[in-house]
């Protein structure tokens, strides 16, 4: 039930830098930082608002048919990377003019290309990496060929090619970036990691693979429609299990149990285990910036838990679906979102509503995520 | 008179288009329709047995081919004009069909019989494909192996997320779909099998000629009717049709049928003000039709049918009710042709008197002895005869709803989806040899009048208020679900979906027995198809 408590260094370093704001150098990051929030809505707008105001302040348009509203931000917070056109386009956006600065197309005549998800950016920023799903058109029938990391040099600007690709599984969902080793984290069935120079692959924890007995243990069940983490530096994978603690099939004495895969985007450090009972539906989870045992999750409800201690702390009903959450990176502020045209803002220590953004149209399946701009 | 009747009915044929009735007739026939429209894509293999790729490799029913034909027309650009389409799906159907042993168990899909919970579905196909199909989409195709995998690479580059979907994404999918399911759907399902190379070699008997139909209508109850099937061109009829409901009201319509495969019956009716569509399976023999009519706005409110040929000897279609209790005079109403007056049920039944006689049915006065056996009796009318036509009963026991798991869907309410209801219908049954009811000895009497009501299926449903806001039973059985959309007054604005139980309660000399179905009142069915 408990994630095997890891160091975390970096974690400490932020600590520090918080002490010194409070010393009021006003030398450290946080205060030097704009905090903007993305999200993509229906028909096909990229928005970016002001946390500070919590106010939009651009909207720009997308080109082509609204796809599934997944943004990947560059490093410096100043380019949004959104997918569009059914899941095939990527177009880059200077998020401070709308002027689009880099696309490419990943389908041909010959070969339909879907990224599900997939999509995630270099931590210098110089490269773009997404999952391709290709399936050649032939004349009379689809065949469908092995998913592929496509990896595409931003500073290519429009019409951008692939520079390297290497095989990947299939499944692939929600991808991530490691600092210290310039891997791409493949969420999908397992958890890996793809060499970026090489396309050599490793396994970070072992999902659907894993080496639990079927008598005990219901392989799990792990999917990401939505990509987040940006406000530490981290990936979470979600999955869902059954722990049969009488016979395989009796419901009765049954534990029905979330699970995290967490992935520290630093420094590749991997935690993974159940985590909470399973009592509700969440879509997604972000954890507390000031303490990593807090998680917060979206769905039906607003709701806090205590991954440690493998308990849920406070339930807070929402007045409709809302797939997303983020948080800003002080931890002041949780953004909920996604689904229907609001995002709802909540105080992290009650879950009570502060505020709310109202926007033109449904985010849908957006992504919503958080660039971090120096000033 | 006859021929007046004819007149007026194809008038009206020309405006039908049900799998294709029209008057505009095709030039070219459908091999040719095929190298004229289908060949910047699809190309000649040279081989007489299969000349066309991937068209050749597939046997599919009337509807399957006009989904195909939809698909290439909505998504690859076909253009194809609607006489030359009817003469394609006709051709395709006759010659790369289903035997009818090969649609026996999925007729239900093609009679788009609501509310199926199919039984005994393979494995591989329930954890494969049944996430989004019934298992009779797959059971209605057969392809060759390899036919079976492009269906699953076909699946892949259609919807892209199929891998991704709840219930595929824990498991390799694709390569299950394609290395093993599509495997044993070739053995399963194989494009070539004796009972379509008999069946297709068989001599088909011609449908013209007088039938005797009995059926039922949710809103109007059972019915029996003459229907005049007259030939028109080949394989294609005209119809009249003369009847009543149970209440002794006169049924009349007309329309067209068409034949497809030799046994394919598809029917496109009005009757009395209503259009209606048949689907139909032919016997082998050509002498009885089964199937299903329903709305053709509204394919829910439908009910089954069976038909028999009428010829010079007596025949008997049904017999309604289907059920005496001891010791109680009953009106049967026996419907069939050339019917004699010599009418027996056996021990303990005797016949009081035939009350009135039409060219379909025959109303028969009969009383059961309050000793007479519990069970089956065997109906004989002159030297015609029909098994476990009426059942002796002591008292009601028990009553089942039909059916027992359903669906309805919200609708209506200003979107383009229009409300989608549920139909009951209580069937009793005495407790037979051993007194309990509930037991394998229950002697099944059949369908009986009931009083309807509804009531939250659990809990949850309770505190949701369900019963407020998901839909209203009528007197005949018949669910009407909420409005479509969002609903204010709901928790989380949520639409007037529910849980919900139906119950059926039929009285009985003052005892009132009830059953229970459960009823999913839930949203819009946005993607129907043809074969769900």
């Amino acid at each position: 039930m408990k994630f095997k408590q890891m160091v975390n260094p970096a974690k400490g370093l932020g600590a520090v830098m918080t002490g010194l704001v409070l010393m009021g150098t006003g030398l450290s990051v946080q205060a030097a930082t704009d905090e903007y929030l993305l999200t993509v809505t229906r028909p096909n707008q990229l928005h970016v608002i002001d946390t500070k105001t919590d106010k939009l302040l651009r909207s720009c348009d997308v080109p082509g048919t609204f796809g599934n509203g997944g943004i990947a931000s560059s490093p410096d917070g100043k380019v949004a990377y959104v997918m569009t056109n059914k899941w095939e386009d990527v177009y880059g956006f200077n998020i401070s003019d709308c002027k689009i600065v880099f696309s490419m197309k990943q389908s041909t005549p010959m070969e339909q290309v879907k990224s599900i998800i997939s999509m995630t950016v270099s931590a210098d920023g110089k490269e773009l990496y997404t999952v391709q799903n290709p399936v050649k058109l032939h004349k009379d029938h689809f065949e469908a060929i092995q998913p592929r990391l496509a990896v595409y040099k931003t500073d290519d600007g429009l019409n951008a090619q692939p520079v390297r690709t290497y095989p990947v599984d299939r499944r692939i969902t929600k991808l991530g970036f490691i600092e210290k080793t310039s891997e791409v984290i493949l969420g999908g069935g397992d958890i890996k990691a793809i060499d970026t120079t090489n396309g050599k692959v490793r396994t970070l924890a072992k999902l659907q693979n894993w080496d639990r007995s079927p008598e005990g243990w219901v392989p799990p069940d792990a999917f990401a429609m939505h990509t987040m983490g940006e406000h530490i530096g981290e990936y979470i994978m979600p999955y869902f299990t059954i722990k049969w603690n009488g016979e395989p099939g009796d419901m009765e004495k049954a534990e029905f149990l979330w699970g995290m895969t967490k992935v520290d985007t630093k420094t590749g450090d991997v935690t993974t285990g159940e985590v909470l009972p399973f009592e509700f539906i969440v879509f997604n989870w972000v954890t507390d910036p000031n303490d990593e045992d807090i998680v917060y999750g979206s769905f039906n409800q607003l709701s806090k838990h205590n991954i440690k201690e493998g308990k849920t702390l406070a339930v807070h009903p929402m007045p409709h679906t809302y797939y997303n959450i983020n948080m800003l990176e002080d931890g002041s502020k949780i953004y909920v979102g996604g689904t229907s045209s609001d995002i709802s803002i909540h105080d992290p220590k009650t879950l009570k509503k502060i505020g709310s953004i109202k926007l033109a149209g449904d985010m849908s399946t957006s992504d919503l995520r958080i660039a971090k701009v120096q000033r | 008179m006859k021929n007046r009747s004819m007149k007026r009915v194809l008038r009206f044929g020309g405006a039908v288009a049900f799998l294709g009735f029209a008057s505009t007739v095709s030039a070219i026939d459908g091999p040719q329709i095929i190298k004229e429209n289908c060949l910047l894509c699809h190309s000649e293999t040279g081989k007489a047995e299969a000349p066309f790729s991937r068209i050749s490799q597939q046997r599919k029913t009337p509807e399957g081919w006009q989904m195909t034909i939809n698909r290439m027309k909505s998504q690859r650009g076909l253009l194809l004009k609607p006489e030359d389409e009817r003469v394609l799906i006709k051709y395709l159907a006759d010659t790369q069909g289903l035997a009818p042993s090969e649609t026996a168990d999925f007729r239900y899909v093609l009679e788009r019989e609501p509310n199926v919970v199919e039984q005994n579905v393979p494995e591989h196909l329930a954890s494969t494909c049944m996430g989004c199909h019934s298992g009779a989409r797959a059971g209605l195709q057969r392809r060759t192996t390899d036919e079976w995998q492009k269906l699953v690479h076909f699946h892949m580059g259609q919807v892209p997320s199929i891998e991704y979907l709840a219930g595929h994404r824990d498991r390799p999918w694709f390569q299950i779909a394609l290395n093993e399911t599509s495997t044993q759907l070739g053995e399963g399902y194989p494009l070539v099998t004796k009972a379509w190379d008999d069946w297709k070699a068989a001599p088909k008997a011609p449908l013209n000629g007088d039938w005797v139909m009995s059926g039922f209508m949710p809103d109007k109850g059972e019915f029996s009717a003459t229907v005049s099937v007259m030939p028109n061109k080949k394989d294609e009829y005209t119809l009249l049709v003369n009847g009543y409901y149970a209440n002794g009201t006169k049924l009349t319509g007309s329309g067209n049928a068409k034949v497809f495969a030799g046994y394919e019956w598809r029917g496109a009716v009005v009757i009395d003000g209503r259009k209606m569509r048949q689907v139909f399976a032919a016997s082998e023999d050509g002498q009885s039709l089964s199937g299903r009519m329903f709305l053709k706005n509204d394919d829910v409110i439908g009910g089954e049918v069976f038909a028999k040929k009428a010829g010079k000897s007596p025949v008997i279609v049904s017999v309604s009710p289907t059920y005496i209790k001891q010791g109680t005079t009953q009106t049967l109403k026996i419907t069939g042709s050339n019917l004699s007056e010599k009418i027996s049920l056996g021990k303990g039944i005797s016949v009081e008197g035939v009350v009135s006689k039409t060219a379909d049915h025959m109303l028969v006065k009969v009383k059961a002895d309050a000793k007479a056996m519990v069970g089956d009796r065997t109906l004989a009318v002159g030297a015609s005869s029909l098994d476990a036509a009426l059942a002796v009963y002591d008292s009601v026991a028990r009553v089942d709803i039909t059916p027992g798991e359903s669906i309805a869907r919200i609708g209506g309410n200003g979107g383009p989806i229009p409300k989608q209801k549920s139909i009951y219908r209580a069937i009793g049954y005495a407790a037979g040899a051993d007194g309990k009811p509930g037991t394998e000895d229950d002697l099944k009497l059949g369908y009986m009048p009931a009083t309807w009501s509804l009531k939250p299926f659990d809990a949850v449903a309770e505190e949701e208020h369900d019963l407020k806001y998901a839909g209203k039973i009528n007197a005949q059985g018949i669910f009407t679900p909420g409005d479509a959309g969002l609903n204010p007054e709901r928790k989380m604005s949520t639409n007037n979906v529910g849980n919900l139980a139906v119950v059926g309660t039929v009285t009985e000399g003052g005892a009132a027995v009830s059953g229970e179905a459960h009823l999913l009142v839930t949203v819009q069915d946005f993607v129907k198809e043809l074969i769900q």
